[in-house]
């Protein structure tokens, strides 16, 4: 732990509101960070039941649907995949977010990162497990799911490696257990944290939890080297996750789906969803959990124009993608281009485009990232328009086919509207019930931060300087 | 008796379909066969309203032209058995695989009803079991005992009839000999008043289906997609028969 | 399954009973192993030979016959469905008694003898024999003799037969158009004429729906087959002339949009350019010169609508042609001027010498055994009308009603309703509750067809002589009974002449005794010893036919001496208000509306449409838009008589001043699937004038006013309307 630094204290008050060149102590900033933890007052409450309410009325209409069958949904031929796999590629797009913070961001020394990796990551978690949800919800006989899991028996079937679903398989559930681990590791120092702070069930816990960490120099030492390794392999994970789900689409021949550009356009356009998200809930977290203190302006700023950047790529992969589809004049995806732009699917399409090109704009401004409800605006905005292009590209899509006899229409139905609530607030549930297990910023990286930076005078001035600590 | 018992080395059959769209009236025949060989299920009205029903064999109809000068045109389509399906690939489960007759199998009770391969298909000719099909007492008497009957969840679409095709080896193997060509047919096939419908083998050069599909009248749905299907059709308006 | 009593009557003092158990099946089953029965379809009046594939004493698959002449293997889709009639959910299991009284719609079962006793006793105390009426519909030929033996021993009046689907048909417009040309005016059971498709060259069908409903489609279709691509000389034509494009024009090559009653007009044309411009290589058209003197070209053109040089062209095709015929079919029977149409069209095949050679007309060879000489003929509508008359004034105290539903099939004004109502002791043979069983006292249900025995000369014949036999496939489902047998029962109950004329313990003595009148008959498929044989046989077989190919040569003995001429066919309602010409039309999944009540009809897609479980309104591209509807918009259809309420399709094979509706749908009754969908076009049918009501059934000449409702409603279709008229992407 380090003294408090002299220098520090009479930093001009630019630096007075970066985070990590705070005048603080340590004690002070464990308890800043372990108090959130413990104040569960009503609203919290009311919050929970709210999305445990949902959560169950989603877990019914799954039920009803298993029971009934999947007619209880809107799908029909041709229309065979709808809201449910369009939700599950927009969870796994925002899954992507929180590998990007902590492990590319970490790769590239972004200080910026430190009090937000934790809530990336949780993030990440949280939106694989709702969307390791919708491969068994839209599965015709769930009850047989286990097929699709290659272990051995006694009629040598095996799945089929040829099939997307398997590969989706194979690649979600690689990525949800190397982000848990990621998740858990950065964790284990502020466990410990929190065991020498707390006591009772929550003692218990984190005890179990942090496993027996010390913080000596050996054990430091062997974090970090985790850490590196795991940054270092989560992200081809990450960028194949995407690429893979996107693969999904683009190994048919369904027009629309049939383009070359779907794994990087995916993975663009999750980088843009995920990181919209995350700036979306810390702003809900800040204000919820009042932690000010540690997510300041220069985090959201750092965070929106990273969106802005990420914006703009998707904006020029959706270019790229669009500009060979209309050139192309292949008379189906000519027609499903007619449908967007002038045709029954326009609202949406504008809904999209809108949705998506806006915060681009909007982001550049330094007064709308670093103000909290524009910056929620705009990155909600962001999802609404990434959702939709979701929708848009599996439902709109499978609309029209080759032959335009068997084109088709799409009604939802209250069974997929339920359930798709239910993963939002499955997701909302878990991420608020873990703000209140875990601590939500990390620690222990804002405390390592915090060592590199001194001020340090330099003839008149005043500055920041920076060490390498690794 | 020794007989000469076809050797295992010999090729299997091909089988495929040819469609003779100058043939065919629209009678929607085959429609009502196949529900009553296959135990495919009614669904009720807002269900067929809404693209639910379960036909495996469907006639498009297409108009032509403008009133005074319109013409109409039937195109039955089913299962197109392709030797490169799309929908194969994709079934994570491998309840749809290419058989060594060139049939595009289902296998009811492996199917977990992901409908990837519906999606693929670009025929659309694959039909969903949307909720538990009902045979309201005692239409259950009239099903096929060789045919499952399928419950919800699972895809099912036109299988040529392999429940035939077996019996029909099964017997010829039983007997000693080979399969004549047209021993073999489908419901479709054989209940069509126009006889538009011909089934057999393609790897037998001397077979109908063999000869008819050599006519240069023969074209096949969505060729350039190379999904290679079984099913050639014959357009109409011309003549096939020389003279 | 249980087993079977065996009494043994060793001695009368000694009585076991053994109980057999199931595992021991009839002789002729193996477990899995399917058995196949000849027998006949009866779905339409056609008579296609069937087979029948049972599997442990379940009827599993109805393929057709292949070695029946008839229909040769092939079979329709009303046919295939068949299997749904026999295990239909919603048939009576039982003889009933409306308990609740008529219309009361609760029944009792009964025991049939307490059926035959109320019967017996009710023509036993009979005031006049002539107070009994029945009233018959698709009944097969054996069932007929028998009724009508039944009646004629009794002294009452003969069985009245109607039913919409042959009405539809036009079946007895028909045949009285054969009776006038090839027999003389009295010569009774001159058969359907036969058209030679097959081997035609050119077809010119006006009003045929050959390839849908009209009379024997199935062999019709493979007759159309063969026309096309089974003819050495090349490819056949078809022209279709009619008002709206059935699924028979559009398997044509050229549709004729006539107007609708001008259709008579046009043959006459025709005819008239062949005799002025001397076409065709028959010789010299002098001699029916003057069945043509009253033509004038141009008038034809101006109130039909076809152009000149299209009448030219027609007629110089089908002159030029060495194999041509002309087919007066069933939607003319409709129109006012219907038998003057079925005349100038027929009279094209006389002018042609089209009879008896290869590709035109013949007649079938008589069945040479008295029972099968010829097939029930359908009454004609003036004796419906007749029976309705003599209902409505008490003069029947027992009506019998089997094989049609005439609460349904009839138009309100011909009274049917308060007819029935005036009847004391009302029976219907209905297998399900239908909206006639739903006035009646008593239903007694008859057998399914796949049940029950009998013979049926089919008709129009095939290519030969023939007589298809029907025999139960299955044993019967329920406690029904055949109705030949409650026949016979009652007759044996009442006694004296009616016992003697109907001596038979059962119907299938009855079909024994007929069926070996044809043993010894060299040129038939098979033959036998002894009746047993012979019997035996005949149901192996599936009936009798020749060996041989056998068709008689019409002779025209019955040709015009004076001009043929077509009069005007009068239409109901003004063309002011009414400016629509309504075309209802048998579907081809439910025909006349008796197979409603099928799931596998009603979710089969209609060919022109693809719309099924429900009725639609038909309307011109054209018309819609003026209109300002579009599809699924609900219109309603206004009559000078009733009015209805359905979705549009807009269709572009129909005429902008034509409707048309289909017929099926509409029930109030008859089993779950049928009932409350749809509506029955039928209520829409005016009487053309009081002087006409009651002598022909006006099913074609009513005009119809459409108006917006502004509701939608969504038609099932298998068609994607976002996708329509969207075929030529490429």
């Amino acid at each position: 732990m380090s003294q408090a630094d002299p220098a520090r204290a009479s930093a001009p008050s630019e630096y007075g509101e970066r985070l990590l060149l705070e005048a603080r102590q340590d004690a002070d900033i464990n308890q800043a960070v372990l108090q959130p933890m413990f104040r569960t007052g009503p609203a919290f409450w009311v919050l929970v039941t709210i999305l445990g309410t949902l959560v169950a009325w989603g877990l019914y209409a799954w039920g009803y649907l298993v029971y009934w069958g999947i007619g209880a949904s809107g799908k029909n031929r041709p229309v065979y995949w709808t809201l449910f796999i369009t939700t599950f590629v927009f969870w796994v797009g925002i899954s992507h977010a929180g590998t990007m913070i902590s492990a590319v961001l970490r790769l590239l020394k972004a200080d910026w990162r430190r009090p937000i990796t934790r809530g990336a990551e949780a993030m990440t978690a949280f939106a694989l497990m709702m969307a390791g949800l919708y491969p068994l919800v839209h599965l015709g006989r769930v009850w047989k799911f286990y097929w699709m899991i290659p272990y051995p028996n006694n009629r040598l079937m095996w799945p089929n490696f040829q099939s997307p679903l398997m590969w989706d398989m194979v690649a979600i559930f690689t990525y949800l257990i190397g982000s848990t681990l990621y998740l858990y590791l950065a964790l284990i120092p502020d466990m410990a944290m929190a065991r020498d702070y707390t006591g009772g069930w929550r003692y218990r816990l984190y005890r179990a939890l942090a496993l027996g960490w010390r913080g000596t120099e050996g054990e430091w030492h062997k974090l970090h080297r985790a850490l590196s390794i795991f940054s270092v392999a989560i992200i081809p994970i990450f960028l194949s996750v995407h690429s893979i789900v996107s693969w999904d689409f683009a190994v048919t021949i369904q027009p629309r789906w049939h383009s070359t550009i779907f794994a990087p356009y995916f993975v663009v356009g999750a980088i843009y969803s995920g990181l919209s998200a995350l700036a979306s809930i810390l702003v809900l977290v800040r204000r919820g959990m009042r932690l000010q203190e540690f997510l300041r302006a220069e985090h959201f700023n750092a965070l929106g124009r990273l969106v802005m950047v990420a914006g703009m790529a998707w904006t020029y992969f959706w270019f790229a993608g669009f500009l060979v589809e209309w050139y192309g004049n292949e008379p189906v995806t000519r027609e499903l281009i007619r449908q967007e732009v002038a045709g029954h699917l326009a609202p949406l399409f504008y809904l999209q485009m809108s949705a998506n090109l806006i915060p681009v704009g909007l982001l550049a401004f330094k007064k709308v990232r670093t103000t909290p409800v524009l910056l929620l605006a705009a990155t909600l905005l962001v999802n609404v328009g990434m959702f939709t292009e979701r929708a848009l590209i599996v439902i709109g899509s499978l609309q029209r086919n080759d032959i335009p006899f068997n084109w088709g229409t799409y009604r939802p139905t209250w069974v997929e509207v339920s359930i798709v609530v239910m993963t939002f607030a499955g997701f909302a549930l878990l991420y608020t019930l873990f703000s209140r297990i875990v601590p939500y910023v990390p620690v222990w990286e804002i405390k390592e931060g915090r060592l590199r930076y001194t001020m340090r005078r330099i003839g008149r001035l005043l500055v920041p300087t920076a060490a390498e600590i690794e | 008796m020794a007989q000469d018992v076809k050797s295992s080395v010999e090729a299997a059959p091909r089988w495929a379909m040819i469609v003779d769209l100058d043939r065919c009236t629209g009678c929607q025949a085959c429609v009502v066969a196949c529900h009553a060989e296959n135990n495919i299920p009614v669904v009720n009205e807002q269900q067929a309203a809404y693209g639910r029903w379960m036909h495996w064999i469907i006639v498009d109809r297409y108009w032509e032209g403008e009133y005074p000068n319109v013409k109409a045109r039937f195109t039955p389509v089913m299962c197109q058995q392709c030797a490169q399906a799309p929908c194969e690939p994709v079934c994570p489960v491998f309840a749809t695989y290419h058989n060594r007759e060139g049939l595009n199998a289902q296998v009811y009770n492996r199917c977990i009803g992901t409908r990837f391969c519906g999606n693929a298909c670009p025929y659309k000719v694959r039909a969903y079991n949307w909720f538990e099909p009902e045979f309201p007492s005692p239409l259950t008497e009239q099903l096929n005992p060789d045919v499952t009957v399928r419950s919800r969840g699972i895809m099912e679409k036109c299988t040529f009839c392999i429940q035939r095709i077996r019996r029909a080896e099964l017997d010829a193997k039983a007997q000693g000999r080979q399969l004549a060509d047209g021993e073999v047919q489908p419901a479709c096939v054989q209940t069509c008043p126009p006889s538009a419908l011909v089934f057999g083998d393609l790897n037998d050069p001397n077979s109908q289906v063999s000869q008819l599909a050599r006519s240069h009248r023969s074209f096949r749905l969505l060729d350039e997609l190379g999904t290679d299907p079984a099913v050639i059709y014959l357009k109409g308006g011309e003549t096939n028969v020389p003279g | 399954m249980t087993g079977a009593g065996v009494l043994t009557g060793m001695s009368p003092t000694v009585r076991r009973v053994a109980l057999e158990p199931f595992v021991r099946p009839p002789e002729e089953e193996l477990p899995g192993r399917a058995t196949w029965y000849a027998s006949t379809c009866r779905q339409c009046p056609a008579g296609c030979g069937i087979l029948v594939r049972v599997i442990n004493g379940r009827a599993r698959k109805i393929e057709g016959n292949p070695a029946h002449p008839l229909n040769r293997g092939k079979l329709c889709a009303r046919g295939q469905a068949g299997l749904q009639v026999l295990y239909n959910p919603d048939r009576l299991q039982n003889a009933v008694r409306q308990s609740g009284g008529r219309g009361s719609r609760q029944f009792k079962p009964i025991q049939w003898t307490e059926a035959i006793d109320q019967l017996s006793s009710a023509f036993k105390s009979l005031g006049a024999p002539s107070r009994v009426a029945f009233l018959g519909g698709l009944m097969s030929d054996h069932l007929l003799t028998l009724v009508s033996g039944f009646l004629k021993a009794l002294g009452a009046p003969p069985p009245v037969l109607f039913d919409l689907h042959t009405a539809l048909e036009g079946r007895a417009e028909a045949t009285d158009m054969a009776r006038r040309w090839f027999g003389d005016s009295q010569a009774q059971g001159v058969p359907l004429p036969l058209y030679d498709i097959a081997r035609a060259q050119v077809v010119f069908s006006f009003g045929a729906n050959l390839l849908e409903t009209w009379m024997s489609p199935v062999a019709q279709g493979r007759d159309y087959g063969l026309m096309r691509q089974g003819q050495a000389g090349g490819r056949g034509l078809l022209v279709q002339f009619e008002p709206r494009l059935s699924a028979t024009a559009a398997s044509a090559d050229e549709w004729i949009p006539v107007k609708p009653g001008t259709e008579g007009l046009i043959a006459l044309g025709l005819g008239r350019i062949i005799v002025e411009d001397n076409l065709g290589q028959v010789g010299s058209h002098s001699e029916h010169a003057h069945l043509y003197r009253n033509v004038s070209v141009t008038d034809v053109a101006d109130a039909s609508g076809v152009s000149v040089e299209t009448l030219r062209r027609l007629a110089n095709a089908f002159a030029a042609a060495d194999h041509s015929v002309a087919i007066p079919g069933g939607y003319l029977a409709g129109l006012g001027n219907g038998s003057q149409t079925m005349d100038a069209v027929l009279a094209l095949n006389v002018l042609m010498r089209r009879l008896g050679r290869e590709g035109g007309v013949f007649l079938p060879h008589q069945v040479p055994a008295e029972p099968f000489a010829s097939s029930a003929s359908v009454s004609s509508f003036a004796q419906v009308t007749d029976l309705i008359e003599r209902l409505k004034a008490g003069q029947v105290d027992i009506l019998l009603i089997h094989g049609c539903n005439p609460l349904y099939e009839l138009p309100q004004w011909t009274g049917i309703a308060e007819a029935i109502r005036r009847v004391p002791l009302v029976i219907s043979f209905s297998s399900c509750v239908d909206e006639t069983a739903v006035l009646a006292d008593l239903v007694l249900p008859d057998h399914t067809y796949l049940e029950g025995w009998g013979y049926q000369v089919v008709s129009p014949g095939a290519d030969r002589p023939a007589v298809s036999g029907q025999q139960p496939v299955v044993r019967p489902l329920y406690d029904t009974r055949a109705t030949g047998d409650v026949m016979l029962a009652l007759a044996a109950r009442i006694g004296g002449q009616v016992a003697q004329a109907l001596p038979w313990s059962d119907e299938v003595a009855f079909l024994e005794q007929n069926s070996a009148q044809l043993l010894g008959t060299s040129s038939g498929i098979y033959d036998a010893h002894t009746p047993a044989g012979f019997w035996s046989l005949w149901r192996q077989h599936g009936g009798w036919w020749t060996e041989k190919p056998l068709r008689d040569e019409p002779e025209a003995i019955g040709t015009p001496t004076g001009p043929l001429q077509v009069s005007p066919a009068v239409f109901a309602g003004d063309a002011q208000q009414h400016p629509f010409h309504l075309i209802p039309y048998p579907s081809l999944a439910l025909s006349d509306g008796r197979g409603a009540n099928l799931p596998w009809l009603q979710e089969m897609p209609d060919p022109m449409t693809t719309a099924s479980w429900n009725t639609w309104v038909e309307l011109n591209p054209a018309t819609a838009r003026s209109l300002q509807v579009d599809n699924n918009d609900v219109v309603k259809v206004v009559s000078p008589y009733g009015e209805l309420q359905a979705p549009v399709v807009v269709y572009p094979g129909i005429r902008p001043d034509a409707v048309a509706i289909p017929i099926g749908q509409g029930h109030r009754d008859y089993g779950r699937f049928a009932q409350g969908r749809g509506s029955n076009p039928l209520a829409l049918l005016a009487p053309p004038s009081e002087q006409a009501r009651g002598s022909w059934l006006p099913w074609g000449a009513t005009r119809v006013r459409i108006e917006r409702t502004g509701r939608k409603q969504e038609l099932a279709r298998v068609e994607s309307l976002d996708g329509a008229g969207r075929e030529k992407l490429r």
